[in-house]
C-alpha cells in the first residue's frame, strides 16, 4: 500500500493553474525527489498535500485515507509533516522552543516527553547545541534549516515533506543537511523532497519526478533522470521556444 | 517632596489601570495584527457590571467580581466571533472600522439600558488606607498595584514557561507555520480575545470605585491605553506596561501642577511627541524586515 | 462625472453624445434642486432636515476623498466640522465678523489642522493614523467644553448670523437651503472630477497597491497628506455652513460619536463615490426620523450597522450597485482606430554604450541572513542585461534595492551618472527607472487604460502636460503590447498573461531610460513565454535598456547581451551569454554538483 497517492490533482491560484493534473505516489521507506525549475509547481504540490491549499479537483490519499478536504492541523496529526520553503523559523522564539513546538500535533505527548526528544535533536544536530537559547531571527540560513528539519521530525511523521532544504545554503552545509535527510529514512520516516539542486536530491533519492509548468514530464530512478537530456533542458529552464 | 511621592503613588495606581488595558490591547494586536478600538469598553463593561451586581442587586463584592470576570470571559469569545472572525482575512482597515462600530454599539447599548447619569461604587475595603510619613496609601490604589503586579507576573510565567503560552506566541509570529505544526490557530486567537477581555474587565472592576462609572469612561481609558502602547513600543508587552505606568504618572503630575480639566490632553500630547520623535517607542520592535 | 476623460477626436460619436447628455442631465437636476427650496412650500421641519443633510454631505464628501479614494482612515471628521462651525459662530458672534470671512477662516483653520495631523502621522500607517485622529477628536471636544471663556463651554453659542450678499440676506431658511444645496453641487462636482484627475488617479493607485504606486512614480506621502487636508477642508466647510444654518451650536454636536456617524454615512452609501456620500447621508438623516421609536438606542444601532456593513457590504449601497452594473453590462472590448506609435527612448544615440546603471559593492543583510553580498554590476545603455541565479540567490532582493524598496546595508548606486542610493521609489521613477513585479501589481479598481495613465504621469515624463497628451501616450503604450482593445476592461477580468503585458505597458508609459523586469516569464505557459520573448526583442530593437531578472536560461539566452549570475547573494559570473553559460560554476549552481 503506497503511503501517499496523488491522482490528477489540479490546483489553481485564482485563474492560474499551478498544477494541471498531477499523478504520483510515494511508498513507505522511500526518499522521493520532486524536481523542476522555478515555477514548475513543486512547492505548490507540497502545499496542496499539507492542506494549505485545497485542490480544485483530483484525489489525494494518505494510507488510503482521502486527505483533499482536510485542514493542515488534521493532516499533520495523521503523520504528514511539512517543512516549508524558506524554513519559517519562529523569529521570536528560541531554537529549543521552536523544536519543542514541532511536537504540537501529538496530543498525547507530555511536556516532559517532548523536552526529552528535543534534547535528542541536539544530538542529531550538534551544531545547534550552542545556540539552543538563541532567538530564531538571529540564526544564519543553515542553522535555520536545521532547526526547521528538527522541528519537522519532532512531529514523528510517517511522511516528511521537505521544501527546498538547500535554498540559500553554502555547499558544505548542504552536504550536511543532505546527510541528515538520508539518515531520516533509518528512523522510519519516508521523505518527499522538493529540490532545485537536482544533483544532491538525486544522490540520496530512490526515485524522482520532474515537473514542468504544473505537469509531470519525467519519472524514474536517479541515473535515468540524470542522463536524460530532455530533463536537463527542462531543468535549466523552459523548453527552447 | 511628600506631595511628589504621593502623586507618584497615585500616578502608578492609575497607570496600572492603563497598563492592564494596554496589555489586553497589545496581545490582540500581536495575535491578529489588528487594533481593537473597543478595548477600553471592556473596562467600561466590567465597571458597569459591578454597579449592577453590587449596588442594584446588592450582591457581596467577591461574588460581583467573580460573576463579572466570568461574564467578561464569555464576552471576549462573543466579541471574537461577531467582530473579528468574519473579517479576519479582509485586511486591517475593515476590522478597525468594525471594532469602532462595536465600541459605539457597546457604549450606546449601556447608555440605553442604564441612562446617562454617572454611577459611583463604594470602595472595596472598609478601611480607607494608612499613612506612612507624608504619604497616604489609599487601599484601593494598593489593591490595583497589587493585582496588576500579580497579573503581570502570572502572564509572564504563562507566556515564557508554559507550552500553551509558546504556542500563542508562535501563532502571533507566523500563523501559517503554526497551523502546519498542528497548533489550532483559531483557538489560540479565541483564547487571546477571551483573556484580553478579562483583562479589560478586571481593569474596570478595579477602577470603578475611583472614577465615576460612566458610559464614556471606556473611550477615555482606551485613548490612554493606545498612547501607552505607542510609548512603550507598539506591539511590545513590556512596553505596554511601562508605557501605561509612565503615562499614569505624567498625567497625575500634569493634573496637579498644570491643569485639571485638560488632564486627558496629556495622553494625546505625549502620543504626538513620541510619534514625531520616536515612533518605535521605548522598546521598539526590532523584527527584521520581511524579505 | 462618468467615464474617462477622453479626447473628443478619439471617442466614437455615440460615446461622446452620451457623455454630453449625461452632463446636461446633471446640470438640469442641480438647477432644479437649488431652485426648489425657493419655490416650493417646505415646512420648517423638513427645511432643517435638508439643511442638515446638505451640510453633512459636504463633510462626508471629505471622507470620500480620504477614505474612498485614498484608503486612509479619518476618525476626526466631526472635529474638523466643529472647527468650521465654531469659527463661524465665534467669528460672527464674539468677533463681529461678517459670515463669509468667518466661514473662510473656518475652512482655513480646519485645513491647517488637517495638514498638521496628516504630516505628523501619515508616515506611520493605518492604525497610528486612526489613533491620532481619535485623540485629536477627543482633545477638541475637551477644549470646546472646558475653555468656557472663549468657546462658551457646554452652553453653546446662539444667535449666529446668516450671510448677506450685496444686501441680500439669507435669513430665510428656504434661501439658505438653496445656498447649501448650491455649494453641495459644486463640491460634489469637484470631488467627482477629482476621481478622474491626475491627483485622483494617484490616490486610487495608492489605495490599491501602495508599493506599486510608489515605484510607478506616485509620491505616496504627499498624496496622503493632500487627501487628508482636503478632507479636513470639506469638514470645515460643511461645519461652517451648518452653524449658519442652525444659528445655534454646542460642543456635543461635534464629538467622536458624530465622527462615527459621518463614517457610517460614507460606508453605507459607498465611500468610493460622491453619489454614495449623498445617498448614505440622506438615508442616515431620514432613517432616524422614521425610526423615531428607537430614540436613545439609535446610536447603538449605528454601531451595529457599521459592523454589519463591513462584513456584508463593504462597498456600500452605491458600490454594490456599481458592481452589479459591471457584472450585467461589462465594459466592451473596443476596437481602436489609428494609434500613433509609442516613441521609445529616442534621446540616446544607438552607438552610445556608456554605463547607465552602476552598482558598487552592494550588500543587503536581514539580521543574520546575507541576501546580497558585495555585488558589483554595470548595465550599459542600449543593451539587454540579464541577472540570473537559482532560487534564493538574491536577485529579487537586489532588484528591490535598485527600486528603492529596501535600503542597502552597504554599497552605492549610480544611475545616469548620478548617485541614487538614497532616493525614494517615486524619485527613482522620476529619474527614468521603470519596473515590473514578479507577482504582477496592478491597480485593481482601475481600468486597464487608467493603470497605464498612472505610469505615464510619473514625475519628469516629457510627455505633453495636458490630459489628452497623457491619455494618447498611455494608449500608445498599450498598443505596443498589442492590447489596445482591452483598454476599458477591469484588471480582474484579464488573464494572467495579459496582466503581465499591461504591467509592462504601464512601465513603458513612463518613458523609462532603464526598464527593470522582475521574472517576466513567471507563470506563463510556453506560448505566452514565446510571445514575451518577441516583445523583449522588439523593445531591444527600439533601443530600450533593459535589466531582466529570470531563472529561465533559455528565455534569457535569446534576448540578453550580457549576463550576471548570482548565487548565495554573491556574483559568480559576469559576461556575454556564450561565456557565462559554459562557466562550470554556473552550471553547478543550477544543477548542483
Amino acid at each position: 500500500m503506497p503511503l501517499l497517492e496523488l491522482e490528477n490533482v489540479v490546483t489553481a491560484y485564482g485563474k492560474v493553474e499551478a498544477l494541471k493534473g498531477l499523478t504520483l505516489h510515494v511508498e513507505e521507506g522511500e526518499i522521493v525527489a520532486l524536481l523542476g525549475s522555478n515555477g514548475a509547481g513543486k512547492s505548490t504540490t507540497l502545499r496542496t498535500i499539507s492542506g494549505l491549499i485545497r485542490p480544485r479537483s483530483g484525489t489525494m490519499r494518505f494510507l488510503r485515507q482521502p486527505i483533499d478536504r482536510l485542514s493542515p492541523g488534521a493532516i499533520v496529526k495523521l503523520g504528514v509533516a511539512h517543512v516549508p520553503e524558506r524554513r519559517r523559523v519562529f523569529p521570536g522564539l528560541t531554537v529549543r522552543e521552536n523544536i519543542l513546538l514541532g511536537g504540537s500535533n501529538r496530543a498525547r505527548a507530555s511536556r516532559r516527553e517532548l523536552e526529552t526528544e528535543a534534547e535528542q535533536m541536539f544530538v542529531v544536530f550538534p551544531e545547534l547545541k550552542p545556540f539552543a537559547n538563541v532567538l530564531g531571527w538571529k540564526l544564519s540560513g543553515g542553522q535555520q534549516q536545521m532547526v526547521a528539519i528538527a522541528r519537522g521530525l519532532m512531529a514523528q511523521p510517517k511522511l516528511l515533506l521537505l521544501d527546498e532544504p538547500s535554498l540559500g545554503l553554502a555547499p558544505l552545509i548542504v552536504q550536511q543537511v543532505f546527510q541528515i535527510i538520508a539518515g531520516i529514512r533509518g528512523h522510519g520516516t519516508t521523505v518527499l523532497l522538493v529540490e532545485q539542486n537536482a544533483h544532491m536530491a538525486l544522490s540520496i533519492g530512490d526515485r524522482g519526478y520532474v515537473l514542468e509548468t504544473g505537469r509531470l514530464v519525467a519519472e524514474g530512478n536517479p541515473e535515468a533522470l540524470w542522463n536524460n537530456d530532455e530533463v536537463r533542458a527542462a531543468y535549466l529552464g523552459g523548453r527552447k521556444t | 517632596m511628600g506631595i511628589a511621592l504621593q502623586l507618584l503613588f497615585t500616578g502608578l495606581g492609575i497607570g496600572s489601570i492603563y497598563a492592564l488595558v494596554a496589555l489586553g490591547f497589545v496581545l490582540i494586536y500581536r495575535a491578529t495584527n489588528v487594533v481593537n478600538f473597543a478595548q477600553g469598553d471592556f473596562a467600561m463593561l466590567g465597571a458597569f457590571s459591578m454597579v449592577v451586581l453590587c449596588i442594584d442587586l446588592e450582591l457581596p463584592y467577591w461574588l460581583g467580581i467573580l460573576i463579572t470576570l466570568v461574564a467578561m470571559l464569555l464576552f471576549g469569545a462573543l466579541f471574537n466571533l461577531a467582530v473579528y472572525y468574519p473579517l479576519r482575512n479582509r485586511g486591517f482597515q475593515p476590522v478597525i472600522i468594525s471594532t469602532i462600530g462595536a465600541s459605539i454599539l457597546l457604549e450606546n447599548g449601556v447608555l440605553a439600558a442604564y441612562g446617562p447619569r454617572p454611577q459611583t461604587l463604594p470602595g472595596f475595603f472598609s478601611s480607607q488606607g494608612f499613612s506612612v510619613g507624608p504619604i497616604f496609601f489609599d487601599s484601593q490604589y494598593l489593591l490595583i498595584l497589587g493585582v496588576t503586579t500579580v497579573m503581570v507576573t502570572l502572564q509572564y510565567l504563562f507566556f515564557e514557561r508554559t507550552l500553551l503560552g509558546k504556542k500563542m506566541q508562535a501563532t502571533s509570529q507566523d500563523k501559517e507555520m503554526a497551523s502546519l505544526l498542528g497548533i489550532p490557530v483559531a483557538t489560540m486567537i479565541m483564547l487571546t480575545f477571551i483573556y484580553s477581555s478579562a483583562l479589560g474587565g478586571l481593569a474596570g472592576i478595579l477602577v470603578a470605585p475611583i472614577l465615576f462609572v460612566s458610559v464614556g469612561m471606556g473611550s477615555s481609558i482606551a485613548l490612554k491605553a493606545f498612547a501607552a502602547s505607542i510609548i512603550g513600543g507598539f506591539g511590545d508587552v513590556t512596553g505596554a506596561i511601562v508605557g501605561g505606568l509612565a503615562l499614569g504618572v505624567v498625567e497625575t503630575f500634569g493634573a496637579a501642577y498644570i491643569s485639571v480639566p485638560y488632564k486627558d490632553a496629556f495622553a494625546f500630547i505625549v502620543l504626538v511627541v513620541f510619534l514625531l520623535f520616536r515612533p518605535q517607542g521605548l522598546f521598539g520592535e526590532k523584527v527584521a524586515e520581511k524579505a | 462625472m462618468s467615464g474617462i476623460v477622453s479626447s473628443e477626436a478619439h471617442k466614437p460619436p455615440t460615446e461622446h453624445r452620451t457623455g454630453q447628455g449625461r452632463g446636461l442631465l446633471m446640470v438640469f437636476t442641480a438647477a432644479m434642486t437649488v431652485v426648489a427650496p425657493l419655490l416650493l412650500p417646505i415646512t420648517a421641519y423638513y427645511l432643517n432636515l435638508l439643511m442638515q443633510a446638505s451640510t453633512y454631505t459636504v463633510a462626508v464628501l471629505g471622507l470620500t476623498i480620504v477614505l474612498g479614494y485614498t484608503g486612509q482612515i479619518n476618525l476626526a471628521q466631526a472635529a474638523f466640522f466643529g472647527l468650521g462651525a465654531y469659527s463661524v459662530a465665534l467669528g460672527t458672534v464674539s468677533f463681529g465678523l461678517p459670515f463669509w470671512p468667518a466661514l473662510f477662516a473656518g475652512v482655513v483653520i480646519a485645513s491647517v489642522a488637517g495638514a498638521v495631523l496628516g504630516l505628523t502621522s501619515l508616515r506611520l500607517g493605518g492604525h497610528y493614523l486612526a489613533m491620532v485622529t481619535i485623540s485629536f477628536q477627543q482633545i477638541l471636544t475637551l477644549v470646546l467644553t472646558n475653555w468656557t471663556s472663549f468657546t462658551r463651554g457646554p452652553d453653546g453659542i446662539p444667535g449666529i448670523a446668516r450671510p448677506i450678499v450685496f444686501g441680500f440676506s439669507f435669513a430665510d431658511n428656504g434661501t439658505y437651503l438653496a445656498l447649501c444645496v448650491g455649494v453641495l453641487w459644486v463640491v460634489g462636482f469637484c470631488v467627482g472630477r477629482l476621481k478622474h484627475s491626475k491627483l485622483g488617479r494617484a490616490m486610487q493607485a495608492l489605495r490599491d497597491n501602495e508599493l506599486a504606486a510608489g515605484v510607478v512614480g506616485v509620491d505616496t506621502y504627499r498624496t496622503k497628506v493632500i487627501a487628508f487636508t482636503l478632507c479636513a477642508l470639506l469638514g470645515g466647510l460643511g461645519g461652517g455652513l451648518f452653524a449658519g444654518g442652525f444659528t445655534y451650536i454646542s460642543p456635543d454636536q461635534f464629538g467622536f460619536a458624530e465622527s462615527v456617524v459621518f463614517l457610517t454615512m460614507a460606508l453605507l452609501g459607498g465611500a468610493r463615490s460622491p453619489f454614495g456620500a449623498a445617498l448614505g447621508t440622506a438615508l442616515l438623516i431620514l432613517l432616524p426620523e422614521w425610526l423615531r421609536f428607537l430614540k436613545v438606542t439609535y446610536l447603538a444601532v449605528y454601531g451595529g450597522a457599521v459592523i454589519l456593513l463591513m462584513v456584508f457590504m463593504p462597498e456600500g449601497i452605491w458600490g454594490f450597485l456599481e458592481t452589479l452594473r459591471e457584472r450585467l453590462w461589462p465594459p466592451a472590448v473596443l476596437p481602436v482606430g489609428r494609434v500613433a506609435p509609442l516613441p521609445l527612448t529616442t534621446q540616446v544615440a544607438r552607438e552610445d554604450d556608456s554605463t547607465i546603471l552602476e552598482v558598487n559593492q552592494l550588500s543587503k543583510h536581514f539580521g543574520g541572513l546575507k541576501a546580497v553580498d558585495e555585488v558589483e554590476l554595470s548595465v550599459r545603455r542600449n543593451t539587454v542585461h540579464a541577472l540570473v541565479g537559482p532560487n534564493g540567490s538574491g536577485k529579487t532582493t537586489l532588484l528591490n534595492v535598485l527600486s528603492g524598496i529596501y535600503k542597502p546595508t552597504n554599497g552605492r548606486l549610480f544611475f545616469d551618472g548620478r548617485a541614487v542610493t538614497r532616493l525614494l521609489p517615486h524619485e527613482r521613477a522620476g529619474r527614468g527607472i521603470g519596473r515590473t513585479f514578479q507577482n504582477v501589481r496592478l491597480f485593481t479598481t482601475m481600468s486597464v487604460l487608467e493603470n497605464i495613465i498612472v505610469g505615464a504621469e510619473r514625475p519628469g515624463n516629457e510627455v505633453a502636460v495636458g490630459s489628452t497628451g497623457v491619455e494618447h501616450y498611455a494608449l500608445a503604450a498599450l498598443d505596443f503590447v498589442r492590447l489596445a482593445e482591452l483598454r476599458k476592461q477591469t484588471v480582474q477580468s484579464l488573464s494572467y498573461g495579459h496582466r503581465r503585458l499591461v504591467e509592462i505597458a504601464r512601465a513603458l508609459a513612463g518613458s523609462p531610460k532603464l526598464l527593470l523586469l522582475d521574472e517576466p516569464g513567471a507563470g506563463l505557459n510556453t506560448v505566452e513565454k514565446s510571445e514575451l520573448v518577441q516583445l523583449l526583442k522588439r523593445l531591444k530593437g527600439h533601443g530600450l535598456t533593459i535589466l531582466v531578472i529570470d531563472h529561465d536560461m533559455s528565455l534569457v539566452e535569446q534576448v540578453a547581451d550580457h549576463i550576471t549570475v548570482l548565487n548565495f547573494g554573491r556574483r559568480i559570473a559576469d559576461g556575454p551569454p556564450a561565456e557565462v553559460l559554459r562557466n562550470p560554476e554556473v552550471v553547478a549552481a543550477y544543477l548542483g554538483k
